[in-house]
């Protein structure tokens, strides 16, 4: 019994140090022998369960730590080939799995490792339970739980595997660095990453052959959806990494073609992989085949020529390993991939368009490649509902400046256009965003600054961004008329210009499809109107900002607005912009008379100078004379004149008088520009300022001291405009200010500051003050046109006791129908409402206005 | 009353005939039928002088969607009796308006020698003293001068109108009977 013990215990032994040497990894095939006798010994003393228990206990241990290489695997396929295993066991075995691996592995993400892993027990499995066939039943639960144990093992591994994976993507990579399709230096990497020690030189047959075998034994076992499942996620998670490297934040180039390349690659590389699985078991084709260190050729192709030949394009890919048709299978895998790779740049430029549309003239590559994308996945409805979520979340806030937003949404509007030249998503993009914009009260301000600005100023100065909207549209107008043009031969220029003149924005909702010739892109200029709601209000505030800019005019250089002009009539025609062009007449003509008045003059003898010393003659003078119907309302504010400027301004209009008999000139005296040199007794200045700030200082030229009272009653404005006014001298030191009273500071010398300006000019933009403008701006217009509404709303709700919002809008648009008709929309009334909530005129409660009492 | 008011409309019509003789233009044609967009306009211009005129105190607006219907506002003018109350009244205009008064009643009850108790006034310009020179605006400055000058002499309300002598009093009495609407 000692004996039978120690034998028992020395088989023992032996069988365990054997097995832990296969499970190990360094097992002979020549051991397999002695194996199996040791087991049929060990059978025949009853200590099957002693063995089982042991096998399954190594097992389970291995399972810690062994990590299958395709070494292993080959060896112990090796095995598996070698036993004589009946297919029962088999498909026992692949039910057992299949099971466990559905429990097991649901939707986690299964590398080929994991899946050659499970080869290899099945394998050991089928072998074991080969050499203990009589015993299998009994120990089918035991070993299903052990196994089911190792699974979990495994999958517990399974960032392991994925670290494994990345390598792996990583290498492939590299691969690709070192020109694309050196393959066999791939494999290599392969190998080493995998600590496989095989000969390299064998390495690509070898490896081949054991994917074959893998998927070989996959399919036999039933796991086809399950390592499809792997294969796939593993070759999209390359494709993406691939494409994110590729694209990442660059949209200056166009990455499409290279994804394209690289994606054929893969494919290229899939099929031959599958090909080859035809070709070894010429069985259903697997869809695709994923195995980023397989690139070996088969026998089969093993000519010179494949892995020189091996041709990116996927055509040529078809043509050659397809030696006839490509299987329907192929080609699946093929658009498969195709619409994968399509769909990973579009939702990685999809995530960025905001970024790509900022920059936009920049990164017009990345909107082409985003066009292609689009136009092949059609998942255009996910760029809508992203680039709006972005819009939202980083544009439309209370931090974005109004010049901003419109920046963007015209960007926007240009970016969009390429994508989709129906215009239909354009609009649901910029549905948010007029909206928004509608809701801010500098919106029209900053789209005519937008459209008419950088045409006059200096176009290459660093704050300008050069040409004004309007010339950019005018200008793609022009090449599109051009363009359209070219196959006429007699059309000239002049031709081309009466088009242009004719052209009238498209409604927003018309579809550019229609008619091929005079098929149009969007039209910006009648998207941005339609944030205004109509261009009668931007022609409105053209009009105040082109009077506001020709009243400071000191010259009568008006050569930008005409320009200016030309292009906004081509574009809102020639009507709705008369006014303007009457207020650019007046220019015109406030030139010629002014030289004329100026000639006769000179023709008499000149009159005495009224005071030696200011001695002002009427070349100091240059008149703008407007016809004041076609301007808007222009502020008027009384103001005294020193008495020699007064007088020459009443020679002025009396010489007008007698030319243009009968007409009589009205000055506007707080409007203009007087450009006055100061002399100091240590220093000379020059300025150019507004006559009030002119009346101010020449009020000092007598007496150096003023209350402000007596200063305000001198200059003939009230004393608080005084106070504001005054400042602007305050600032450049000319005053004192202390007890109410002004002191003309004489020298600079007691403020402590060296005289370093003399005589230096200083251009002053005073009218860009706040409220300071000499035109009265369309706020206020509409201010006034409200005081009116606002005498309705307090009679309607004096009456009706409280009103809804709609109600009021409605009852106006009924019954104020006076001189200035109620045209306001529903937005604009509820602004103003909420304007006297705030003037506590009107309360707000559920919704209904009262008066407040 | 309502016999009086009737007299005083059959008494209206020479008027209203010297008014359209003296307006040759007024064709006959256009009388009889009276144009809905004459009147219409008429009143449009009304409500505007109204609204411009910014008058303290009266105040009427046209109801929902019938201009010829207002409603009308008139607080109690100061140092009377009737200092710090409102009263709504309401404005039919007949449909050959400004040649006839309009109806006016109060919606609120009024504690006034001259108003009854359906809210119906006693008032000679709204009856046989109407000219077709009064408007929206005078007729509610009358009846806002009413309240404080009431013709004690002929009175609907003949408790106010023995009440009116005890300024007191009547001050208590508005005060009690005063509700004003919502």
């Amino acid at each position: 019994m000692a004996a039978n013990y120690s034998e028992r215990i020395h088989i023992a032994g032996t069988h365990s140090a054997w097995q832990e040497n296969l499970l190990g990894g360094g097992g002979e095939l020549s051991l397999d022998s002695d194996f199996v006798s040791h087991v049929r010994n060990l059978c025949s003393r009853g200590l099957e369960s002693l063995i089982v228990e042991h096998f399954l206990c190594s097992v389970e241990v291995s399972a810690h730590f062994i990590f299958i290489y395709p070494s292993e695997r080959n060896q112990i396929d090796g095995w598996g080939v070698k036993e004589d295993y009946s297919a029962d066991e088999i498909s026992f075995a692949a039910g057992t799995f299949e099971k466990m691996g559905h429990q097991g592995f649901g939707s986690i993400l299964m590398s080929t490792e994991i899946l050659q892993f499970l080869i290899w027990k099945i394998n050991i499995f089928c072998m074991f339970g080969n050499s203990l066939s009589c015993n299998l039943l009994d120990q089918q639960s035991a070993m299903q739980d052990i196994l089911h144990k190792a699974l979990e093992e495994i999958i517990s591994e399974k960032q392991y595997q994925g670290k494994c994976l990345l390598m792996l993507v990583h290498a492939l990579e590299m691969c690709r660095g070192n020109d694309g399709m050196d393959l066999d230096c791939k494999t290599a990497e392969m190998d080493i990453d995998g600590a496989h020690h095989h000969k390299s030189t064998l390495g690509n047959n070898k490896l081949v052959r054991n994917i074959g075998v893998v998927v070989r034994d996959l399919r036999s076992l039933g796991f086809t959806s399950i390592a499809e499942d792997a294969y796939a996620s593993a070759i999209f998670l390359l494709l993406k990494s691939k494409v994110r490297e590729l694209a990442g934040d660059e949209f200056r180039f166009s990455v499409l073609e290279s994804i394209k390349g690289f994606k054929n690659e893969i494919a290229s590389t899939g099929l031959r992989i599958k090909d080859h699985v035809e070709y070894l078991h010429s069985a259903v084709p697997l869809q695709f085949l994923h195995a980023p260190c397989l690139l070996g050729e088969s026998k089969s192709y093993e000519s010179p020529s494949s892995g020189l030949k091996s041709p990116l394009a996927s055509h040529l890919s078809f043509t050659h390993y397809g030696t006839g048709i490509p299987s329907e299978g192929l080609v699946r895998w093929q658009l498969r991939l195709e619409y994968f790779a399509y769909e990973t740049l579009q939702d990685l430029r999809i995530a960025k368009l905001f970024e790509i549309i900022v920059d936009y003239p920049d990164s017009s590559p990345a909107i082409e490649d985003l066009k292609l994308c689009l136009e092949y996945t059609g998942q255009h409805s996910k760029l809508v509902d992203s680039f709006i979520a972005a819009l939202k979340y980083r544009l439309l806030t209370a931090g974005a400046s109004t010049n901003d937003i419109l920046h963007q949404y015209v960007s926007t509007i240009k970016a969009l256009r390429t994508i989709d030249p129906a215009g239909v998503f354009l609009e649901a993009v910029g549905e948010p965003i007029r909206e928004y914009l509608r809701g801010r009260k500098d919106t029209i301000k900053c789209i005519v600054t937008m459209l008419t600005d950088g045409a006059g100023g200096n176009p290459s100065g660093p704050g300008s961004t050069g040409d004004s909207l309007l010339e950019e549209l005018n200008r793609d107008e022009e090449n599109q008329e051009n363009s359209s043009l070219d196959d006429d031969a007699n059309t000239d220029d002049k031709q081309a210009w009466m088009n242009a003149q004719s052209w009238e924005p498209d409604p927003v909702e018309a579809d550019s499809l229609k008619g091929g010739r005079y098929r149009r892109k969007v039209d910006i200029l009648g998207m941005i109107v339609s944030i205004i709601g109509s261009k009668d209000h931007l022609v409105n505030e053209y009009r105040v900002m082109l009077a506001e800019k020709l009243l400071n005019k000191s010259d009568y250089d008006i050569d930008s607005e005409i320009r200016t002009l030309e292009l906004l009539k081509i574009h809102f025609g020639e009507s709705s912009m008369q006014k303007c062009e009457i207020m650019l007449n007046d220019l015109i003509d406030s030139k010629r008379t002014n030289t004329n008045i100026k000639a006769t003059l000179k023709l008499q003898p000149q009159p005495v100078a009224d005071v030696g010393e200011h001695e002002l003659s009427l070349d100091n003078l240059n008149a703008t004379i407007i016809s004041s119907n076609f301007w808007p309302p222009i502020q008027d504010e009384a103001l005294n004149i020193p008495g020699p400027v007064d007088r020459l301004l009443s020679d002025y209009a009396k010489r007008f008088n007698e030319i243009k008999t009968p007409r009589k000139l009205l000055w506007k005296k707080n409007l203009g520009t007087v450009k006055l040199e100061l002399q100091f007794e240590d220093r000379t200045l020059q300025f150019s300022v507004t006559p009030l700030h002119a009346s101010i200082i020449s009020q000092f030229e007598d007496q150096t001291s003023w209350t402000s009272k007596n200063l305000a009653a001198a200059v003939g404005v009230p004393v608080d405009v005084l106070n504001r006014r005054i400042y602007f001298w305050i600032n450049k030191n000319q005053y004192k200010s202390g007890d109410h009273k002004f002191t003309l500071v004489e020298a600079l010398v007691e403020s402590g500051k060296t005289p370093v300006n003399t005589g230096s000019y200083e251009e002053l933009l005073v009218g860009d003050e706040e409220g300071e403008t000499s035109v009265a701006s369309v706020e206020d217009q509409l201010r006034k046109e409200m005081t009116v509404y606002e005498k309705f709303i307090t009679g309607m709700l004096t009456n009706f006791g409280s009103m809804a919002l709609d109600r009021i809008h409605n009852t106006l648009k009924m019954f104020c129908i006076g001189d200035p008709p109620y045209d306001k929309s529903l937005q604009q009334l509820q602004g103003f409402l909420v304007g006297l909530v705030a003037e506590e005129k009107l309360e707000l409660r559920d919704g209904m206005y009262f008066l407040k009492k | 009353m309502a016999t009086v008011s009737n007299v005083n409309h059959q008494d209206n019509n020479p008027n209203t005939n010297t008014v359209a003789a003296a307006a040759p233009p007024v064709s006959l044609a256009k009388q009889t039928v009276p144009t809905a967009k004459t009147v219409d306009t008429q009143l449009q211009s009304e409500l505007m002088a109204l609204m411009m005129s910014g008058d303290a105190g009266i105040s009427a607006f046209p109801e929902e969607d019938n201009i010829f219907c207002w409603k009308g506002t008139i607080t109690g003018s100061k140092d009377t009796v009737f200092e710090g109350t409102e009263y709504k009244l309401s404005l039919a205009f007949p449909s050959d308006y400004p040649f006839k008064p309009p109806k006016v009643k109060f919606e609120t009850g009024c504690f006034h020698p001259n108003v009854d108790v359906y809210g119906n006034i006693c008032l000679d310009i709204l009856q046989d003293k109407w000219s077709s020179a009064y408007d929206v605006r005078t007729i509610l400055l009358s009846i806002q001068s009413l309240l404080g000058e009431p013709n004690t002499s002929s009175p609907l309300n003949t408790q106010a109108a023995s009440l009116w002598g005890n300024q007191e009093e009547y001050r208590k009495m508005v005060e009690k009977l005063y509700k004003p609407t919502a």
